[in-house]
């Protein structure tokens, strides 16, 4: 299992906006959830590539070989 | 990146950790400590503004209704309290200013001690759960980044 890291940026307003790294799928949201819980209210929430992302290793290589004409 | 969220803090505690919070806000900001208790107004041509901290309460019993922190900066006076409610208020008064430049006063003095209430709460609730500060940095807009790893 990956190990999260929170990225969190407290503005001066008190605003705190934070991303959650290293973990895909349904599971970032339970580390989003545990930073909610501490601050306080969800204002928004973005889900990003990753969210939706197989939660084990998937490797894809593409390569190009050249070009035909 | 897999999810980003925008939170706004609840600034809900005993006065001894608001109070902390309120005197990193101030002393970052420049003021000078006046004292921790009511100061009559005795210049009556002084404007007076006061705002409320948004999400704010101070837990019932950790201060005396009087006791507030008074601060001050270039004939700018600030005084943090509680109103009858137990919210957290600001209340900026000044000899010169204008009503509206004390409130944006006021409302970037409430923004900073939710800023510092913020920090400190994520700081201790995050260690208290083994994550570990990995990285800190005040940013050119004042805002604070840190990074934090299990």
């Amino acid at each position: 299992m990956s190990k999260p890291e929170f990225e969190i940026v407290i503005s001066k307003t008190g605003k705190v906006t934070v991303e959650v790294k290293g973990v895909k799928g349904p599971q970032c949201i339970e580390y989003a959830e545990l930073i909610k819980k501490i601050v306080g209210h969800e204002e928004e929430r973005h889900l990003t590539g990753d969210y939706y992302a197989p939660e084990g290793e998937v490797r894809i290589d593409t390569h190009t070989k050249g070009t035909t004409s | 990146m897999s999810a980003v969220i925008v939170l706004t803090p609840i600034v809900v505690s005993s006065w001894p950790v608001i109070s902390a919070a309120v005197m990193g806000a101030v002393t970052g900001m420049g003021f000078a400590v006046q004292g921790s208790t009511l100061h009559e107004e005795k210049q009556s041509s002084r404007e007076k503004v006061e705002t409320e901290i948004a999400n704010s309460e101070i837990v019932a019993d950790s201060m005396t209704p009087t006791e507030k922190i008074v601060v001050q900066k270039a004939g700018v006076t600030i005084e943090v309290g509680q109103d009858d409610r137990g919210r957290c208020t600001v209340c900026v008064s000044g000899q010169g200013q204008s009503k509206k430049q004390l409130k944006q006063i006021g409302e970037e003095v409430s923004g900073r001690i939710i800023q510092q209430f913020a920090y400190h709460k994520l700081v201790t609730e995050l260690k208290h759960r083994n994550y570990n500060v990995v990285d800190e940095e005040v940013l050119a807009d004042q805002s604070v980044r840190l990074r934090v790893r299990l």
